[in-house]
This record gives C-alpha cells, structure tokens and sequence, in this order.
C-alpha cells in the first residue's frame, strides 16, 4: 500500500490538476506572450554582446569583451595560459587548493563528481512535500552556501594571475645568479626556454610560478641526479618515466630546444647562498 | 445575421487544407490542444526562464549550422577559417559572435532556470525525472562549451584544452581511456580537433535535442507548479472543505521524519 506521504502527494497532483482545468488560464495567449516576450530579451542581449565584442575590438586586440581571437595555437612554445571559459573558473580555481600530488585527484574529479551526484539525486532525498523556500531551511541554506562558494570559486578563478611567458623571462638573469649557472651559456638558454614554455604554470621555481596538478617544486631538481637524458625522455613523455604523469608532453619543442632545457634542469641544484 | 453563402464558401475553402492534414496527421488538434491547454493562473516571470533557455539554444544551433558552413576543422586551417569568418564573410562576425556569447547565456539560463525551479521545489513529486533530465541537460551543455573552447585553435584553446584533457586523465578507471581518446594520439592535433568537432556539432547537440524533447513532454504531461506562496496556487490545501481529522494541516507542519 501506498505509504502516508505518497498518498499525500498524489492527492496535492490531482487537486493541483482540478485546479489548473478549473482556475487556470490558457497557454496562449496569456503565458505564450510573457515567454515570447522573455526569448527577444534573450536574443536582443545576444546579438548586443555580438555588436559589443566586434566594435571594440580588432584582431587579437581586446576590446570590451575581449579579443576577437587570440594568435594561433602554437603547441610549440611560449605563452601558455590554461583559461578555461568562464564557466569552468570554478573547477579551475579548485585545481588551485589541491596542490598535494595525492589530493589533486580531489580537486579534479572527486569533489565535482560527489557534487553532480547530490544534485541529481536532490529529489529522491528531499522527499518532503513542503515546497515553500523558507519552510525547507536545509535545503534553502544548502542552496545558498553552493551559490556563495561556487561564485567565490568563480571570482578567485577570473582573477587569478597566470604567469606570462614574457613576464617570467625577465627573471631568469636572477636564477642563474641565485643558482650559480650564470658560467652556462646551455643552462641560461634552457631556463629562457623553460621561463617561456609555460612550466611555471605547474611549477614553482625559486618562488616564482604556480603550483599545480601536484607539480613538484623544481628549484632543486638538479640534486635529484635524473641526468640529461632521463630528463629529455620525460619531458618527450612524461608518463614513460612516471606513470601516470599529469604533465604534458613537450616532444613538439624539438631535441635540441628539450636538450637545454635538461641542462638547465640538471644546473638547478638549489640555491648556492 | 447569418452568413451569406458566399462567405461560408470561402471560410470552408480556407480552412479546407486545415482539415484535410488534420484528417491525416491529428497535429491540428495536437497544437490546438497545446496552444489552449490551461496553466496555472499565477504563473510567474520566472517560469519564463524555461522558454528563454530553449531560446539561447536555438539561437546556438541556428548559428552553429552558419559557422560549420565556413570553420575547417583542421590544425592548418581551422585559425584562419575563423579569421575568415570574423573578417570577410558578410555577417559572419555577427554570426559568430552570436554564438560565442549565446553560449555564455545558454549556461547562465540553464542556471538561473535550475534556481527557479529549485525555489519552487519544483522538483518534487512527480517531476524528479524532469529535474534528473535537467541536470544531463546542464552538464551536457557545458560539454558543448568545453568542446568548443578548441575549435577557434588559437592558444586560449589550445592550451585550455590540453589542461582539460589532463584532468580527465585523473579520473580514477575510465579517465585515462578517456583522455587518450578524446586526445587521439600522443599530443592535441588533428584528430583531437576532428574528434571534438564531430562531438560539438554531432554527438552532444543530438543528445540535447532529445533531453529537450523528454523534459517538454514532461512539462506538457505534467504540467507547470503555480509559485508556492501563492494564495491561489494550483493544488492549494484546503483545510475547510476537508472533514477535521489527523489529515488536516499535515502540509504546514513540519514533518517529524526529516527536514530538507
Ligand atoms: C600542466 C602542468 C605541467 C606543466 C605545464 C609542466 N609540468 Fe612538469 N610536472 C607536472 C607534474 C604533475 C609533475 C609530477 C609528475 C611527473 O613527474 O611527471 C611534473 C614533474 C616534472 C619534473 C620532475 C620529474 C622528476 O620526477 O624528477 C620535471 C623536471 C618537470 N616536470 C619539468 C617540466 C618542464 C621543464 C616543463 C616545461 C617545459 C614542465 N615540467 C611543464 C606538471 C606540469
Ligand atoms: C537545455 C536546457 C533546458 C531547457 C530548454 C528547459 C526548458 C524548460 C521549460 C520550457 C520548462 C517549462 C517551465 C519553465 O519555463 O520554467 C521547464 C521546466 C522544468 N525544468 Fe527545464 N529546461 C532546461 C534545463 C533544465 C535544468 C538544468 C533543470 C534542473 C536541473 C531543469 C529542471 C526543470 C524542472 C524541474 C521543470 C518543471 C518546473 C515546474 O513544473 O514548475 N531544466 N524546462
């Protein structure tokens, strides 16, 4: 037999039905008109933002909402800006708080999957037939929580500061001095490469750069003893040497280009002082 | 005063085509019954968030089909086809920017649409299935976005993308089948561009289309819920029209076995 609940629920749909045949008004043209009047708002803000976005910018030049396109992908080198669209900010930024290597797994996968499934199952959980907002407090101050931190996530995600090949390369004069390989013509070539290929997104050297994916810190990477060709080898194929690696492949960079950046790495063995 | 014979002549012959797909098809009663079929009378603007997403959608389809008439979805070319588009095709730049940005305000209807009906509760029996279906919907759509991020193939997306891939890499079993075949091959080339354009304009649009046709038979079978601190809501209790016994009031007390 139906329980106490869901005979209450089938009585509210049948009263709910009485009621719409009895009280109720005719999709059209009463409702019909305030969508249609809501779907031209929609496609008037569309084609505004289109007018928008073309009349203030030119090219790769960012107007008000920013560059018609950015220049053309190169998988080969330099600025690396990993920016997801908007809506993937928050994903992104939460990639951020999980730095350690066994919790990035967490942030990627773990917290986001939990989540999908808690809001698609949010019916057969919250089975009470109270519908008003302010009557359901858990679910009210669950949603509003879920709204803060998603915005949050949001915001920290559009303002986070990525670190510029450009921006970088002016530090590597810096690290040879603190490192002691200024004497290396090979090793300062390397770390411009390095400045330039988009590591230090990942990967903190000597303070600069961000921590990501659990990338280790790379300031003494030298002391490790990996030698020139283990590293090329990992940088060609990361998960060759470590299964399972988060990090991309570099092989496009080219032999010799992956050679410096080796040397280089093999140079970082911390800082002399 | 009554017709003239002539003027029942012309109306019979006007609606002669009416009745004649109606004999065939039934769609003439079908759409009839949808026009004039009874809403709640205190529907609220935010229940129009529902039709507006519909709209974004169709907005993005309808340009989508434009921009896949002039975007080359290879490495080599698929940078300067958008170049093209932005530069020289007549109205292409407004095309793609209708869809560039119909995109963003896709996601934030379906968001703010998933609010209205989290208010309304409406969620509850007997639409869960409607709001499961809602959920694929959102996840299918920021799908789309994702899989869109890399077409233009400038570096934004290009290196969006291989981070993306990184990340489903660590899932835990599927994830590295996963990134492997959405990637193609040892590096994000060729076949990962091919792969996420037949996903983007094919695979997933399919299956939104199809989600939204279950989610608005839904809506039709079930109807709308009226805002719930209406005082004419539909399905209202009615405590005075119902004898005084242990059932009255049961949907203004709190029940005792759980709060949510
Ligand atoms: C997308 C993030 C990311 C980027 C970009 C990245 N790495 Fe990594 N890197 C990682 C992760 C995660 C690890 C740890 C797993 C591993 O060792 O492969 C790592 C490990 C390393 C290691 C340590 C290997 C060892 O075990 O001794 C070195 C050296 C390294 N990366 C160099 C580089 C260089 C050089 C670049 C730029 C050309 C780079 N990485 C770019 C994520 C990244
Ligand atoms: C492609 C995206 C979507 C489209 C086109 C769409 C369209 C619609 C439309 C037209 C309605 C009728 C009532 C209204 O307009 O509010 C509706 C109702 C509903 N939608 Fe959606 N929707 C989408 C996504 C979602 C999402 C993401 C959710 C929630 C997770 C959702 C849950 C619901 C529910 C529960 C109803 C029933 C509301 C009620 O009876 O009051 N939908 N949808």
């Amino acid at each position: 037999m139906a329980s106490k609940r869901q005979q209450e629920y089938r009585a509210q749909h049948k009263r709910y039905k009485e009621d719409v045949a009895k009280e109720g008004k005719p999709f059209f043209p009463y409702a019909i008109y305030h969508d249609t009047i809501m779907s031209l708002v929609v496609v008037v803000v569309i084609i505004g933002l289109a007018v928008i976005w073309k009349y203030t910018a030119d090219g790769t030049e960012a107007g008000m909402l920013g560059p018609l396109y950015e220049a053309k992908a190169d998988p080969g080198t330099t600025n690396f800006v990993p920016r997801p669209d908007w809506f993937f900010y928050f994903l992104f930024y939460l990639l951020r708080i999980f730095k350690w290597p066994e919790t990035v797994v967490l942030g990627t996968v773990g917290i986001p999957t939990l989540l999908l499934v808690l809001l698609m199952t949010l019916p057969f959980y919250d089975r009470r037939p109270e519908r008003a907002v302010l009557r359901r407090p858990v679910a009210f101050v669950a949603a509003i929580l879920v709204v803060i931190s998603m915005g949050v996530l949001t915001w920290k995600g559009a303002t986070a500061k990525e670190s510029l090949g450009s921006e970088t390369l002016s530090l590597v004069p810096g690290w040879a001095e603190q490192e002691g390989f200024a004497g290396n013509p090979v090793a300062v070539e390397g770390a411009g490469l390095f400045a330039e290929s988009g590591c230090l997104n990942c990967h903190v050297y000597l303070g600069a750069g961000a921590q990501n994916l659990g990338a280790p810190d790379l300031s003494a990477e030298g002391a490790k003893g990996r030698g020139i060709e283990w590293q090329v080898a990992h940088l060609k194929n990361p998960s060759s040497k470590t299964p399972g690696s988060q990090m991309p492949s570099f092989a496009s960079l080219g032999e010799e280009n992956l050679i410096k950046i080796a040397t280089f790495l093999e140079a970082s063995k911390g800082p002399v002082k | 005063m009554a017709k003239s014979a002539r003027q029942a002549q012309i109306e019979k012959a006007a609606l002669y085509p009416l009745d004649w797909t109606e004999e065939r098809t039934g769609l003439v009663g079908y759409t009839k019954w949808f026009l004039f079929r009874h809403v709640p009378r205190d529907v609220n603007w935010m229940q129009t968030l529902g039709a507006a997403t519909l709209t974004a959608f169709l907005v993005q389809a309808i340009t989508g089909v434009f921009l896949a008439m002039y975007y080359k979805p290879d490495p080599n070319s698929a940078y300067e086809s958008i170049q093209n588009i932005s530069n020289e095709v007549t109205l292409g730049w407004l095309v793609r920017g209708m869809h560039k940005w119909g995109a963003s305000l896709f996601i934030i209807l379906m968001f703010l649409h998933m609010a209205r009906t989290f208010l309304f509760g409406a969620y509850k029996y007997p639409r869960e299935l409607n709001w499961v279906i809602g959920v694929l919907l959102l996840v299918a759509g920021m799908a789309e976005g994702f899989t869109g991020y890399l077409l233009p193939w400038d570096q934004t997306a290009y290196w969006a993308t291989v981070v993306g891939i990184n990340i489903n890499a660590t899932a835990p079993f599927a994830g590295p089948f996963i990134a492997q075949f959405l990637q193609g091959g040892a590096q994000i080339g060729p076949d990962t561009l091919a792969k996420f354009y037949s996903l983007h304009m094919l695979v997933i649009p399919g299956g939104i289309m199809a989600m939204i046709g279950l989610h608005m038979y839904l809506v039709l079978r079930l109807g709308v819920t009226s805002p719930p601190w209406s005082k004419t809501a539909a399905g209202r209790p009615r405590p005075d029209a119902e004898p005084t016994g242990d059932r009255t009031g049961l949907t203004r007390e709190p029940s005792s076995e759980e709060t949510s």
